[in-house]
């Protein structure tokens, strides 16, 4: 499972940062939030970012005491707090910024999928978060691209029947 | 640690004059008696305020205020309040904004901004957690409020920061110059703009990295999980989602109550065209949102051909389409967008800015101005390329923009010859998009608010367009059908009364009106007062919250007492109440304000003759030192002295 992020329908309300850094924290703590919306005011263009729970997982690969192991019921890569030593190689190696480090437990941080019931996902109501298996996203996305075609078709004055 | 969780329990103090910034610690006693938000801003106005201080002189204090739910999960508790002595109305004046301003205060650890003085030159603050400095912003100075965003931004190298600025209106003191805060909210009315700009303060750009804590975090998470479902499971949430306040344009034109040409009418011909619906057709974009909000009232709107074509914009409401459209008699929603985005850079309140020109283009109309008063201007109604000029006039103070810029009330001051009487004001404000002939709460809402005409602090929504499951829901069976219908006068001072003291508690919390508490009315006083006790650990129940509310009230009320305020000035404009509108469902209406203006002062346990408080209600409310500042010869013991007339 992961998260499919869906940026044309963020509003950029940020309740995923204030209920995931909730749930670990029990405050509200934007900066110790496992997801972050990136926003471009200009723009007015929200992406909500965290980890894309990769098939090869290079913060995993890099620890060097083995804390971070996959969850077997969600596929979630998951830091084990006791282990993690705070050495941020996870944080450095990760391309994509997956991982982070909180400076007041000295220990790395990510997203778990919440053991497989996202916070994130709950409050998102415009429906940007979405936890997903895998190949129907897939399927949804292309059938979208294949709608704006028909659309296109039809301003040109193609018949369609769909 | 301060006592009560939800609080960071800091103020930051900046005298402008010394360039000196104090950290102070919140009082517990103010978080108790006081909640937050425009509470916190009346005690410091009351209590370091003159009342015979010029607004802007540095004597005014301006105040950023959050409260204790701000920046949780609590569902759109994004909100920040500024308040000051208001330059527009010479009282009590504050005003509320969405947006992340609020929520990043109190994620760099304070509660509020308390500014005073004047800065030699211009200066922004620039809060970073602990790291709190006045910096030069020479180089701001006469910047839009998008390009001061856009510069802060870049300077600071921080694409995260949150500014609140204000445009060249703010700078030329415009008397209803309003303060942006990120992204594009407003913090539109009472002038706050005008006091910033008084202290050449330009902006303030905070960043903050720390968390906010709560009291009981387990009951806190559900109820506000419980508040989001609720809210999503709301029967107009869809409305409200997708359209946002420009929904209620078809709604109000139908019952009468749209401003149509300087109120001359309640319905507009061509309220089609500018309509949420065709708003939507032509220029939706995105949905987008203020903090934690799951509503997404605000919208991105491009316009895609024309003149215009290319210009984004934000932030459109109900207000923005009838005062640059309805209210001066435009159609074309590409130039409302326009006009729109305008206000927004210039940093103009739009309902205040609005009116202001449809009250010049009614004087134009009768005669009463002359072609060259006006620069040989063409002022008829519905002419944008007068208005776009007039916008700018306005916010750089230049010839007849000069006299605009002073607001209606004071600009028919200095017109004379019968002006007054196209003057859409109470005390100095300008009248709301809200018509109180047609729904006649309205019109005792505009009266009895502290900052002036208003429709946001009595905010009656229940009788609308009516919501009989509501009102009986919150107020019982024995209401109806009255209180729901919105012609009729009965119980709709309590209605007023009942909504404004949940408004302050709302705005000093940290909510949003638009989104659960009034319109999608679902969290009342029981779940306000929940959500504030498990945020705060303050032992806090229905009626106590009820007390701070009335507290608030009152001591604005006290404050605009001793500002020269009295019952002869809670009064409308003799347009609602002589003249019948002339539309829809409202023909033949006016705004009968005497019967319920009685109602409301009883239930108050306000002095009927004079409007001000009891001895009575100050005591029972805590507040000894305002009857010994007002003069116990002015007040009468309690209402029971004083036979209220009710003959109605």
């Amino acid at each position: 499972m992961y998260l499919d992020v869906n940026p044309e329908l963020c509003t950029g309300c940020s309740l995923c940062e204030a209920f995931c850094s909730f749930r670990r924290e029990k405050a509200i703590w934007p900066t110790k939030s496992c997801i972050s919306v990136l926003k471009y005011e200009r723009e007015a263009l929200y992406i909500p970012f965290t980890c894309q729970q990769c098939e090869k997982a290079i913060c995993a690969e890099v620890c060097p005491v083995q804390a971070i192991k996959r969850n077997a019921h969600t596929r979630a890569w998951e830091i084990d707090a006791n282990k993690c030593m705070g050495c941020k190689m996870c944080v450095a190696s990760c391309p994509l910024g997956g991982v982070a480090f909180d400076p007041h437990r000295g220990r790395a941080f990510k997203c778990d999928l919440c053991g497989g019931d996202p916070e994130c996902v709950k409050v998102c109501a415009p429906g940007a978060l979405k936890l997903v298996k895998g190949p129907e996203v897939v399927l949804a996305k292309r059938r979208r691209v294949t709608q704006n075609m028909l659309h296109l078709l039809q301003n040109w004055g193609v018949e369609t029947h769909v | 640690m301060f006592k009560y969780r939800g609080y960071t329990g800091n103020i930051l103090r900046v005298d402008l004059n010394r360039q000196k910034i104090d950290k102070i610690p919140l009082a517990e006693s103010l978080a108790e008696k006081y909640l937050g938000g425009n509470g916190f801003g009346i005690r410091f106005l009351w209590d370091e305020v003159p009342p015979e201080a010029d607004p802007l002189s540095p004597v005014n204090l301006l105040i950023f205020a959050t409260g204790p739910l701000v920046g949780t999960l609590i569902p759109n508790s994004g909100r920040i309040e500024a308040i000051a002595k208001s330059p527009l109305t010479n009282m009590y004046g504050d005003s509320n904004a969405g947006g992340f301003f609020g929520p990043e205060l109190k994620f760099a650890g304070y509660d509020m901004l308390v500014f005073r003085g004047r800065a030699p030159q211009p200066v922004y603050l620039y809060i970073e957690d602990e790291l709190v400095e006045l910096r030069d912003a020479t180089h701001l100075w006469g910047k839009d409020t998008i390009e001061t965003e856009e510069i802060l931004r870049d300077e600071l190298k921080d694409p995260d920061v949150k500014v609140a600025c204000i445009g060249p209106a703010g700078e030329n003191m415009v008397r209803y110059a309003c303060i942006q805060v990120t992204p594009q909210r407003s913090l539109g009315r009472s002038g706050m703009g005008a006091v910033m700009g008084s202290k050449n303060l330009k902006a303030v750009a905070v960043r903050g990295t720390k968390g906010i804590a709560i009291a009981e975090p387990d009951k806190f998470h559900d109820l506000a999980l419980e508040f989001h479902r609720r809210l999503r499971a709301n029967d107009v949430y869809p409305a409200v989602s997708k359209y946002g306040t420009p929904g209620i344009v078809s709604i109000m034109n139908m019952i009468g109550r749209f401003p149509t040409k300087n109120f001359q009418y309640g319905a507009y011909e061509w309220a089609d065209d500018i309509n949420a619906e065709s708003l939507h057709k032509k220029h939706f974009v995105k949905h987008l949102a203020c903090y934690a909000c799951p509503v997404a009232c605000d919208k991105l709107f491009k316009i895609k051909e024309g003149e215009y074509r290319g210009l984004a914009c934000r932030s459109v409401e109900y207000e923005t389409l009838n005062g640059f459209g309805a209210n001066i008699l435009n159609r074309d929603l590409a130039s409302i967008l326009k006009a729109n985005d305008m206000a927004d850079r210039l940093g103009l309140d739009v309902i205040s800015a609005s009116r202001a020109i449809s009250f010049a283009m009614e004087l134009w109309e009768k005669g009463i101005l002359s072609h060259g008063e006006v620069e040989g201007m063409d002022l008829s109604w519905g002419n944008m390329e007068t208005v776009f000029k007039l916008l700018n006039m306005i916010a750089y103070r230049q010839g007849f923009g000069d006299l605009l810029a002073e607001g209606v009330k004071r600009a028919a001051e200095k017109i004379g010859r019968g002006a007054e009487y196209y003057a859409m004001h109470v005390k100095g404000q300008e009248i709301a998009a809200q018509d109180g002939r047609a729904q006649q709460s309205m019109g005792l809402a505009h009266v009895t608010s502290n900052r002036g005409a208003d429709h946001l602090k009595g905010f009656p929504t229940i009788d609308e367009t009516g919501y009989p499951a509501e009102a009986e829901r919150r107020y019982g069976k024995e209401y109806l059908p009255d209180m729901a219908d919105p012609r009729s006068i009965k119980h709709k001072g309590f209605l007023v009364k009942d909504g404004e003291d949940f408004a302050a508690v709302v705005d000093s919390a940290g909510n949003c009106k638009s989104g659960g508490t009034f319109v999608l009315a679902e969290i009342y006083w029981e779940d306000m007062a929940r959500a504030i006790r498990y945020a705060t650990g303050l032992e806090i129940e229905v009626q106590g919250l009820k007390k701070i509310g009335e507290r608030i009230y009152n001591l604005q009320r006290c404050y605009n007492v001793l500002c020269g305020i009295s019952r002869k000035d809670d009064t409308l404009p003799r347009r609602f109440l002589e003249e019948p509108n002339p539309s829809a469902a409202a023909k033949g209406l006016v705004c009968r304000l005497e019967p319920m203006l009685e109602e409301y002062y009883y239930l108050r346990n306000w002095d009927p003759r004079t409007g001000y408080p009891t001895i009575k209600k100050l005591e029972e409310l805590d507040l000894k030192d305002a009857v010994d500042r007002i003069g116990r010869e002015k007040l009468i013991y309690s209402r029971e002295d004083m036979k209220p007339d009710r003959s109605e």
